[in-house]
């Protein structure tokens, strides 16, 4: 039996190994190919490594819409969070504190609400947007952002509500203090990691979000990170050299904050089970 | 639970008017706090949500498009019917169906297959299922960008790679090719898609009792053996999720068919999401591309039901 489990993690290490490979070396071969010279990319010759550190593919992306981008995305991306945020920290704690009529309903709802498709609530949103005057606007975006953050964050803060004893708050009531307050100093502290859940989660959805920002933004200088890069990818199939080098700039900044707040990320992804 | 007032017996009988009034205001708030902490964010998904699922579902009756904007007019079934007796758009239809159920069967496939190796006694174990999860957190667009380079023809490594080790003198410029095309996005959104599924089934696994496989293993079943008969009947509930996530993700799927294809080459990888987009949206038609969204949403409603008369009919109701 010993030697049939030690076969067995030898198994389980060889395909650990080629999964590793098969996620790893994609992003492998596009960091060093940023750094190849366009002859060493459409030469005849293929060579693993790049011969030196060219840097001109670096260069190249400074001369692209590239960083307003970026900080366009992050504009929406900080707006999209603060304000779901706090829609979602009140409504959490209110459907894991109060029993009131409908309260099963409307927790409902909120589920249902993760589940329309984008491409459908796109058409009324458009022209919404548009008599709003907020199309080709990053204020906008935001708006029609809070739809798909807002209810995950709702679920996700209730959940931490609920893991937090009553008692805690009851004890700040008996000494004076309003729910709101209560909610603020004692409640929310050790609810922090399902606020940084929902932050991340958030954050990494208007990264990825390209349908909307596609739509609702004509100018250049006002698209997000998404559709940026794509309408360069679009420009420049040639040019690999620079959509490579720009690659690695999105790169960078995602594995830094995944790095940083891993554990919240494959937390939120298994607790789909535990709900 | 914890009451503050000196005695329960003397409220009822010997209250002050002013301590009732009180008493009865503070009822009164309490029965409002639901509103005050749930009425902003209900307020906002109803507008931004409920509105527009409603006014998208009372769109694909009109007759409505941008091009004549205010001089919508009432169709009826109109859009439905045309649709369902439109044979390209039964192709779409087909072809989405197509889309999502391979989706399922190579992302849940690969997903156990992760799942049951990561939760075997490994080196490094949480290092390496961090490092399988970057694909998920990664933008699409950085996604269609590694794999059209690795895909290009040009300066692209796996042409170059098939040709230099002789699998292949021509290989196919893969996103080009109607044949190859779709089975190709299939392959590049498991790459994506996969990790997530993984750590929803890694979470299921880890809840079994090891009791469980070692009283398998004295019975002398085989890995596999214990994988069918220990492990999925254990996970059922995670693999209905993981079915669920990856159907809906799959119907639901736009950003990245429309970064690698746009629905093309020839109408090769058009699924309803980007057939309704490019309705709406380039012949702006929005009373046709609403039925075609609402035809989506039935589809996405119709797997929620099942999920919930399935796992949460067995379970005995949700939480």
């Amino acid at each position: 039996m010993r030697k049939n489990r030690s076969h067995a993690t030898v198994g389980a290490h060889a395909v650990a190994g080629v999964l590793l490979l098969g996620t790893v070396l994609p992003f492998a071969w596009m960091v060093l190919s940023s750094f190849k010279t366009p002859a060493e990319l459409n030469g005849a010759d293929k060579q693993l490594l790049p011969s030196g550190l060219y840097l001109g593919n670096y260069e190249a992306v400074a001369d692209t819409n590239f960083f307003t981008y970026f900080l366009n995305s992050v504009i929406v991306a900080a707006g999209t969070t603060t304000i779901a945020l706090l829609l979602a920290i009140l409504a959490g704690y209110g459907f894991a504190r109060f029993t009131f009529v409908g309260n099963r309903g409307m927790l409902l709802i909120v589920v249902a609400a993760q589940m329309f498709p984008a491409v459908m609530l796109a058409i009324p949103l458009f022209i919404t947007v548009k008599t709003l005057g907020l199309l080709d606007s990053l204020v906008g975006l935001i708006v029609v952002y809070i739809s798909f953050a807002l209810p995950l964050c709702i679920w996700l803060m209730r959940n931490y509500f609920l893991a937090i004893p009553v008692e805690t708050e009851e004890a700040a009531f008996i000494d004076g203090c309003s729910r709101l307050r209560a909610l603020w100093k004692v409640v929310l502290p050790p609810a922090l990691p399902g606020v940084m859940a929902a932050s991340v989660f958030t954050i990494i959805q208007v990264w990825e979000e390209f349908l909307y920002a596609n739509t609702f933004i004509d100018t250049d200088d006002k698209r997000t990170l998404s559709v940026g890069l794509n309408s360069l990818i679009g420009e420049f199939t040639t040019d690999w050299g620079r959509l490579l080098a720009a690659g690695v700039l999105v790169m960078i900044p995602v594995l830094a904050i995944f790095g940083y707040l891993q554990r919240y990320v494959t937390q939120i992804a298994s607790g789909g089970v535990k709900g | 639970m914890s009451t503050v007032t000196d005695s329960p017996v003397a409220d009822r009988s010997g209250l002050t008017p002013e301590l009732q009034a009180a008493r009865r205001r503070k009822v009164r708030r309490q029965r409002l706090a639901p509103v005050l902490y749930i009425g902003p964010a209900f307020l906002a998904i109803a507008v931004i949500i409920g509105y527009p699922v409603v006014n998208a579902i009372g769109t694909s009756f009109l007759d409505a498009s941008l091009l004549r904007p205010g001089q919508d007019t009432f169709a009826g079934l109109g859009n439905y019917l045309a649709l369902f007796g439109d044979p390209e758009f039964l192709t779409v239809l087909g072809r989405t169906l197509i889309w999502a159920s391979s989706a399922l069967v190579v992302q849940l496939g690969l997903g156990l297959l992760i799942a049951n190796t990561l939760n075997k006694k490994l080196r490094a174990r949480g290092a390496i299922r961090t490092t399988l999860i970057i694909p998920w957190i990664v933008p699409t667009v950085l996604v269609a960008l590694i794999w059209r380079f690795m895909l290009d023809p040009v300066s692209g490594p796996i042409n170059e790679l098939l040709r230099s080790s002789g699998l292949l003198d021509n290989p196919p410029i893969w996103l080009a090719d109607t044949r190859f095309v779709l089975p190709v996005l299939v392959l590049i959104s498991a790459w994506k898609w996969t990790p997530f599924g993984a750590v929803i089934l890694l979470a299921g696994m880890q809840q079994i009792p090891q009791e469980q496989h070692e009283a398998a293993m004295v019975d002398g079943a085989n890995a596999w053996q214990r994988f069918r008969n220990v492990t999925v009947p254990a996970i059922r509930t995670s693999i209905a999720l993981v079915t669920l996530t990856t159907i809906s993700g799959a119907i639901n799927n736009f950003n990245g068919i429309w970064m690698f294809t746009r629905g093309g080459p020839a109408g090769a990888t058009e699924i309803l999401t980007t057939l309704a987009y490019r309705t709406a949206f380039t012949q702006f038609d929005f009373g046709k591309a609403s039925a075609i969204s609402v035809v989506i949403f039935a589809m996405m409603m119709m797997i929620a039901v099942v999920y919930f008369y399935v796992v949460e009919g067995r379970k005995g109701g949700p939480r």
